[in-house]
């Protein structure tokens, strides 16, 4: 008589016996081996790459006097708050936005920058650089594996937050950049030129810029302002433009227009209802560059009713350089303030530096 | 020998998921990086600290979080589809779905940036957030006339829809966080590190061996409430257990990898296509097989570009769930 199944399953051990034998293994296995994993706590990680939750030693920023105070390592403080600390001067630089990458460039670290977004346009030279990131997604393993040392990436969720922690996560230092306004995006050029010792040249371009944006602001300052609507977007059916308090609301008013805005500062879309009762007298098109034309405008349904329609007040812009805080800005503003007052005389341009 | 089987795709698993990626690693230098780092064999080091950092903090973690969460939705899987007596019924099916995905969102939309425990506070409050619905749904289907099961199920639908609609609400205010929350419902493993690795492993672990001694009750309840009570098995007890210990795996693995479908319904099927219904043996290999498959979606997803796990997982089991529909027709039982 042969042994009945579940007598031989028994002698044999049931699946889940062997199942729970296999994992306490696997388990004791882990429990012995986490003396030598990487990261329980990620500062623990025995790879030599600059932690960023080291404790950040204070040493003071390097003024540009010919002193000996080695201006690395240092603790900067990025636009999210966070403390990042560089061990060294990077070497191995990525940028995960485009005003980033046109920042670094203008500076003169475009050498040290070995990849960016597959989304940058400007400069060529950045164009034909590896691609580490996209519009939704950011590829951590190919960061880590160009031996990066420093990201720099956009806030407000401009790159996913959870591929900036897991970046930080594995020891490479990520400055976030965010600027709320054109202050803010001086502020940042001069953060990036620190982080990359080229604290110099930072405040050389902020200076220059400064003083083309006062340039710009004081010629306008004492004409009449126009209701100026400044389209982002409409290819979807919901038309987007400047958000409240946003920068690129604050390069309009420095340009010499009265922006209208969407009456939030998180919301950048606005309803066709309270567009007509702003009753815009200029339209500036962003979306000039994809294909959206004055004619285009006029035949929208409910837009005829407006000033700048029946005035014929439709120009398109170039979007790149308004709404990109990079060092092209005074560009862009200069741009602005032609299209919003044509009979404008502006000095002449200080030049940036030539991008290589 | 099935269990040698699938511990043994388990392992293949295992060194393909760690050599495939978007940097090409020489396969060598990534079994002698395993070798060096967790079996402390003295290699001499040929791998720069790059690779290194990929293959450990990196890969490693990504590839055992998958077998976890696999593991984690084939035992929830069977084990809801025996409590419910129903063979479409998933990990999800009693608003732990919607829970989570609702407790991510406000996650990613309140202005608070800490750390919990380096958790993570979306897979805290998703966590939290499954296990808050599954709750809800427990005590709201107590009331009322209709038997248990129905009742259950048809307040998880109606607690899901709310849900659902909390999501959508918060979805819409989100503003320029929508991605991160719409990639926690694509569901992922590129958040998966190891403090939430070994985190959420001692959880899934016990609850799952817990819900495999409990195998017994669990074929008992598939014979029906009477019967089951005839063979002595106290139906509310272990029901109100096995759903506890189903839906605690279940919240854990959606915490840590956001809504991967088709894992829990389609594995226990197979499994019991291969040996029968029994309890004994579908839970414990749902679990490999579980564990298997989403690891090979993983890695199939990788290869495909770094598209969302969810999506290979859903092109996998929707034409095997069709296949179900159409066995069932024909008399195909749980």
């Amino acid at each position: 008589m042969s042994p009945s199944p579940s007598r031989s399953a028994r002698r044999r051990g049931t699946p889940a016996a062997q199942l729970a034998a296999f994992l306490s293994v696997l388990v004791l296995m882990l429990v012995a081996c986490s003396g030598g994993t990487a990261s329980v706590a990620p500062s623990a990680s025995p790879v030599a790459l600059a932690s960023p939750t080291a404790a950040p030693t204070a040493t003071p920023a390097p003024s540009p006097s010919p002193t000996t105070i080695p201006a690395f390592p240092k603790t900067l403080t990025d636009d999210q708050g966070t403390a990042v600390s560089l061990k060294a001067e990077p070497k191995k630089i990525v940028s995960l936005t485009p005003a980033s990458t046109e920042i670094l460039f203008a500076l003169g670290a475009g050498p040290r920058v070995v990849a960016t977004t597959d989304f940058d346009d400007y400069p060529p030279a950045a164009v034909a650089l590896p691609h580490v990131a996209s519009y939704t997604s950011v590829d951590v393993e190919k960061i880590v594996g160009l031996g990066t040392d420093l990201v720099i990436a956009g806030g407000n969720s401009f790159n996913d937050p959870a591929a900036i922690a897991k970046l930080r996560d594995v020891g490479v230092p990520v400055l976030v950049v965010y600027a709320p306004d054109t202050k803010g995006v001086l502020k940042d050029i001069e953060l990036i030129g620190q982080a990359v010792g080229l604290p110099a040249a930072a405040t050389d371009m902020t200076t220059k810029m400064q003083a083309g944006f006062d340039a710009v602001s004081s010629a306008t300052a004492g004409l009449t302002k126009p209701k100026t609507f400044y389209e982002l977007d409409t290819s979807t059916g919901t038309i987007y433009t400047l958000a409240d308090d946003s920068f690129s609301a604050e390069m309009v008013t420095l340009a010499g227009g009265a922006p209208i805005t969407t009456g939030s500062k998180t919301d950048f879309s606005i309803p066709l209802e309270k567009l007509i009762a702003a009753n815009p007298e200029l339209i500036l098109l962003g979306d000039g560059a994809y294909g959206v034309t004055a004619a285009q405008v006029k035949a929208r349904p409910g837009w005829k009713v407006m000033t700048a329609v029946k005035n014929g007040a439709i120009k398109p812009v170039n979007d790149l350089i308004i709404t990109r805080p990079g060092p092209r800005l005074v560009e862009g503003l200069r741009e602005l303030a032609m299209a919003i007052h044509p009979d404008l005389v502006l000095p002449s341009a200080v030049p940036i530096p030539p991008v290589p | 020998m099935l269990v040698g089987v699938g511990v043994a795709a388990l392992v293949v698993a295992l060194v393909l998921g760690v050599g495939v990626g978007t940097v090409a690693i020489d396969p060598g230098d990534t079994l002698r990086i395993l070798g060096h780092r967790f079996l402390g064999l003295d290699i001499p080091k040929t791998w720069s600290d790059a690779t290194e950092t990929i293959v450990v903090d990196l890969r490693l973690p990504r590839v055992l979080t998958a077998m976890l969460v696999g593991c984690a939705l084939g035992v929830a899987g069977a084990t809801f589809q025996g409590l419910l007596r129903n063979p479409l019924a998933d990990p999800y099916v009693l608003g732990t779905a919607s829970g989570a995905a609702l407790g991510a969102a406000i996650a990613v939309i309140i202005p608070v940036r800490f750390v919990i425990l380096e958790f993570g506070l979306i897979q805290a409050f998703a966590f939290v957030g499954a296990l808050a619905a599954i709750t809800a749904v427990y005590k709201l289907s107590r009331i009322g006339g209709l038997s248990p099961l129905t009742s259950l199920l048809l307040t998880g639908y109606a607690v899901g829809s709310l849900l659902a609609a909390g999501l959508a609400m918060a979805m819409y205010v989100s503003g320029a966080a929508l991605r991160q929350i719409f990639n926690y419902l694509l569901g992922s493993f590129d958040a998966a590190t190891w403090p939430r690795f070994l985190a959420t492993l001692p959880i899934i672990m016990i609850a799952s061996v817990l819900i495999m001694l409990r195998a017994r009750s669990l074929n008992g309840l598939l014979l029906g409430e009477q019967a089951a009570a005839h063979l002595g098995i106290d139906v509310r007890r272990e029901r109100r257990i096995l759903l506890a210990l189903a839906s605690l795996v279940t919240a854990a693995a959606v915490a840590i990898s956001g809504l991967i479908g088709f894992i829990g319904l389609v594995v226990p099927h197979v499994v019991r296509l291969i040996v029968g219904p029994s309890a004994r043996l579908v839970l414990p290999l749902s679990a490999i097989g579980g564990a298997a498959l989403l690891a090979y979606a993983d890695i199939l997803a990788r290869l495909a570009g770094g598209i969302p796990v969810g999506v290979v997982t859903a092109i996998i089991g929707a034409p095997f769930f069709l296949l179900i529909l159409r066995r069932a027709r024909t008399g195909y039982e749980v």
